[in-house]
């Protein structure tokens, strides 16, 4: 493996890397803005300049240090070289860069939301001067409105160019350019048009100080307060990795995960903002059928596998029916059949059918055809799941519509329906099992269903409860904990845990390992990713 | 060392009203497109060597050898286009815009040769906005040049055929810089690459290119006729050929001489331009980026040692600007740091605030309200950004750092003088802050 050595640091590295990404790889740190990943290479903030010594050609025993800074962005990293980012001369370029980026920017910290997240407050500290020796009348920009979800800050903005090169490369629809020149240039978006394609909001992200800000988000909270948890995306079916970030059990905003193999560095804005229904229209008490007052969850619980046993009994195997909801956890889902099933081994078990919106989208680069992002047109995270719980288990199996001709017949008597939070078919569910004598109806919202239900129990969602979801092609993912259940609400695998009377804590991991136990080896072991970032050579911009 | 007489300019006489635009037939009336059709009459290989053996550089201002340049083509990679670099927006230079004005066809016989040599398929004249008289000269030019059956065919012995068009730019002096020009030929923002890869590698449209000067190319004929040893007799021995002198400022008779490299910027200005009007103070010898002659640099050989031997950055195009001791060397460098913050295409952190900011701190200082300090941080900033210290991508920030550089080591009482404490002479306007 080829190594450099960067401030005395031994770096190594495999196949073609720039400096800086592979100092980047190996936890080295060298400043940067300009330069990203996931887009190409521009060279244009020149913060991330170093000293650096290289072979001789002539003598290849002896080190000759190259005359110029050199970029490290835009310089391949090659064996044998040693990089100085603290030599003087690389110093003194990170200070004047940190100068010259701060004399026009308006130092508002107080009032924007990147503050506690920005490169430029980071570095200012770490490679910045104390004081500006700047006199000058500063030039001041405007705030732009530029599309749906984003606000720009043209005053803030440093030119690193990312979000250009972003709606260039990544999103191929080119909203934004660069307009002006020299100091008076200012990003912008084409007139008469504005920032608005689905993966939109990811400008925001890739922003390095507060210019690109988001509407959404904007003064809510500030960033210091935010806690981070790792999650899934609950919203489509591609798997995607995301930070929730959440303060006093709210949810303020959701951020993208790297992962390589599945979202690399993005999300689309259907699931940056689709977090809203955790706090909107929550079901937030158990309500029995006929019964009056507050009702208890031991007590219901109870009567609910009572009366669950007592029609068994009666009506024979195959009198009652499960279906489950494929934005549940496939832990939860396995719990479920598995009560279910104990009581009714004939039981039926279907999944509520996903909603599929359209076509897969494919957000390719326009000009080398990679594909960079796919929004999935199924709008469900865990179908697979779902899928393979009910193999798992096999026997009886039905639609929804064949279930809401069992029930007309008489012959399903009983049924459990975990309701999806956001329930694009409620009217179908409600027209199949509205007439069912018993319906026992575990719902993190309101809706026609649960006026139906004999009872309603309130059951979080995905960010009140750790789980694993399965993406479109079978990639177990575990998304855990944000914020605490909404008062009575219990995560659903907690409910049928305590309806089989099994101990009395229940966890996600504990119910993994019953699976496995099951047979479900692939659940033995689920733990979060640690990713190393394993990025391609990028091409240079053509801006 | 012999001059023998005008090269460039034979058909430009010095009497302002004895010149005259020469069309196809007056150009070949005067031995016009003989140089090509000897050319054609050679091998291409045979007609590089020549060119590097005359030791032909480039007249764009780095001069680097026009020879050497064309050998850096990958072998069989084709097509391939040349670029004519006419986007001549130097602030004081104007020689390639005298030349076309009477003589487009030395130009157009130039890139014949050039394309010939080198297989060229299409060759691109990026002509700067501004000249649009020029251009529609050139244009009128290029359609007779056509007609005559000097574009439009395939090279003799390939089947590649040879276009030339002419593409105006939008008036940017950074698309001046090669690949800012090629940038702009893209029909792209023009802001410069990052290097490597290099243009002959892959240059305009991802395609080798090569990217000459017109006054490079125009010396291209005058070479096929007369031979490598008759370039070679003109000129020092680094520095071989004519070369066309632009002259303005505090001169008698400002204008666009032509002699041979290496003569002394007092030879220029005494024999063609009628000597200082008032006393010599300084002088800038080729374009305001190359930075400032002394009082006692009077004398500096004008060839592509300069640089080394003066303390300036280089020949540059020879676009003289001499300047007399009534000169106000503040104001002066003032208005060229405005050119550079003005001009910078804003992609390089350096160069982007780096001239804002000095055009800033000189405005100030104009107004009376300098510091003793400043000249410290004037110095700082300017050192600061360019390709020299290779903060930047591109060259134009050098510029202005040479300029201020230079101002402030040649100068230092000029600037020392204003940045006393006490010397409120004006109101600083926030706007003369404005670029």
């Amino acid at each position: 493996m080829p190594t450099m050595e960067v401030d005395g640091k031994k770096v190594s590295w495999e196949g073609r890397k720039m400096i800086l990404q592979a100092c980047q790889d190996a936890g080295v740190e060298l400043p940067s803005y300009c330069y990203h990943p996931g887009l190409s290479i521009v060279a244009s903030c020149r913060i991330c300049l170093v000293e650096m010594e290289q072979p001789d050609p002539k003598d290849p025993g002896k080190l000759v240090r190259v005359p110029k800074l050199v970029p490290s962005c835009q310089t391949l990293a090659a064996d044998g070289i040693k990089v100085y980012s603290t030599s003087p001369k690389s110093v003194a370029n990170q200070k004047a860069v940190m100068e010259y980026l701060l004399i026009n920017h308006p130092l508002d910290c107080p009032v924007c939301d990147q503050a506690g997240e920005c490169y430029l407050q980071d570095y200012s500290y770490k490679y910045g001067r104390a004081e500006s020796r700047f006199e000058e009348d500063k030039d001041k920009k405007p705030k732009k409105d530029i599309g749906k979800h984003v606000v720009l800050y043209s005053d803030r903005c440093i030119m690193c160019t990312r979000c250009v090169r972003f709606t260039r490369e990544i999103s191929g629809t080119g909203e934004l350019a660069v307009f002006g020149r020299g100091h008076r240039e200012q990003i912008d978006v084409f007139q008469g048009k504005s920032l608005d394609n689905p993966l939109s909001g990811n400008v925001i992200d890739i922003c390095p100080v507060g210019a690109l800000l988001d509407k959404d988000f904007l003064f809510t909270q500030r960033v210091w307060f935010l806690k981070s948890t790792p999650s899934i995306s609950p919203f489509t079916s591609g798997g995607e990795n995301i930070f929730v970030d959440h303060n006093e059990g709210r949810i303020y905003r959701i951020r993208p995960r790297f992962n390589q193999q599945v979202n690399k560095w993005w999300i689309s804005d259907d699931i940056r903002y689709g977090f809203k229904f955790v706090h909107e229209n929550r079901l937030a008490t158990i309500s029995v059928r006929g019964a009056q007052g507050e009702q208890r969850w031991s007590k219901t619980l109870e009567q609910i596998v009572r009366t669950f046993k007592e029609i068994v009994a009666a009506g024979g195997p195959g009198s009652t029916a499960l279906v489950l909801s494929p934005f549940d956890g496939t832990e939860e889902m396995f719990l479920a059949a598995k009560w279910i099933r104990e009581i009714d081994p004939q039981a039926w078990l279907m999944t509520n059918p996903p909603k599929v919106e359209g076509q897969d989208q494919v957000f390719k680069n326009p000009t080398t055809g990679v594909v960079n992002y796919t929004i999935r047109a199924e709008k469900a995270p865990n179908r697979k799941g779902a899928q393979k719980v009910i193999s798992y288990f096999g026997g009886n199996t039905a639609s929804i519509e064949d279930l809401g001709q069992k029930v007309q017949s008489g012959q399903v008597k009983a049924v459990v329906v975990a309701v999806d939070p956001i329930a694009h078919n409620e009217s179908q569910l409600v027209a199949a099992l509205g007439s069912v004598p018993t319906l026992i109806v575990l719902s993190a919202h309101n809706g026609e269903l649960v006026q139906k239900a004999s009872v309603a129990l309130p059951v979080c969602t995905w960010a009140e409860k750790e789980g694993v979801f399965e993406n479109f092609e079978g990639r177990i993912q575990v998304f855990q904990q944000a914020i605490a259940p909404l008062e009575r609400s219990r995560p659903l695998g907690r409910v049928f845990w305590r309806l089989m009377d099994l101990h009395d804590t229940y966890s996600a991991a504990e119910a993994r390992q019953l699976m496995a136990q099951a047979g479900l080896t692939d659940y033995a072991k689920i733990a979060l990713p640690t990713h190393q970032a394993k990025v391609e050579l990028m091409q240079f911009a053509e801006l | 060392m012999a001059f023998p007489g005008p090269v460039l300019l034979k058909r430009i006489p010095d009497d302002p009203a004895q010149r005259k635009l020469f069309k196809f037939k007056d150009y070949v009336a005067t031995g016009g497109y003989e140089a090509l059709r000897k050319a054609m009459a050679m091998p291409p290989e045979d007609i590089i060597k020549l060119v590097i053996d005359s030791g032909l550089r480039g007249r764009g201002g780095a001069g680097f050898p026009c020879g050497t340049k064309w050998t850096f083509l990958p072998k069989d990679l084709h097509p391939r286009y040349l670029a004519v670099n006419y986007d001549e927006s130097e602030p004081g230079t104007f020689k390639d815009r005298y030349l076309c004005d009477y003589d487009p066809h030395i130009l157009l016989e130039g890139i014949a040769i050039a394309a010939y040599a080198n297989r060229i398929a299409i060759s691109y004249i990026y002509i700067r906005g501004e000249y649009h008289y020029q251009a529609k000269i050139l244009e009128e030019a290029i359609q007779e040049a056509y007609a005559n059956g000097i574009f439009g065919k395939p090279h003799p012995g390939t089947d590649i055929v040879h276009h030339c068009y002419l593409h105006r730019g939008a008036g940017a002096y950074i698309c001046g810089e090669e690949t800012g020009l090629l940038e702009s030929l893209e029909g792209k923002r023009g802001w410069p690459r990052i290097k490597p890869p290099f243009p002959a590698v892959a240059g305009a449209f991802a395609k080798p290119t090569i990217i000459n000067n017109v006054e490079t190319l125009a010396c291209l004929p005058s070479i096929i006729i007369n031979g490598a040893a008759w370039f070679k007799s003109m000129g020092t021995p680094g520095s071989a050929g004519p070369k066309l002198y632009g002259a303005s400022g505090h001169v008698n008779k400002p204008g666009v001489y032509e002699d041979e490299l290496g003569i002394k910027m007092s030879t220029l200005i005494e024999k063609y331009c009628g000597g200082v009007k008032g006393k010599y103070k300084a002088a800038i010898p080729g374009g305001v980026s190359m930075g400032i002659l002394g009082t006692d640099q009077y004398d500096a050989e004008l060839d592509f040692d300069i640089g080394r031997k003066y303390n300036v950055l280089g020949l540059g195009t020879a676009g003289v600007i001499v300047m007399n001791d009534q000169t106000d060397l503040v104001v002066m460098l003032r208005n060229i740091v405005r050119f550079f913050a003005h001009e910078s295409c804003g992609q390089c952190t350096p160069c982007r605030e780096g001239t804002a900011w000095l055009h800033k701190m000189l405005s100030r200082i104009i107004a009376g309200f300098g510091k003793p300090k400043d000249f410290d941080l004037l110095m700082e900033v300017a050192l600061s950004m360019g390709i020299g210290p290779g903060t930047t991508i591109c060259g134009l920030a050098d510029g202005a750092n040479w300029a201020v550089k230079t101002f402030l080591q040649k100068f230092p009482e000029d600037f020392k003088s204003r940045l006393k404490s006490g010397q409120v002479r004006g109101v600083l306007l926030s706007s003369a802050a404005g670029v």
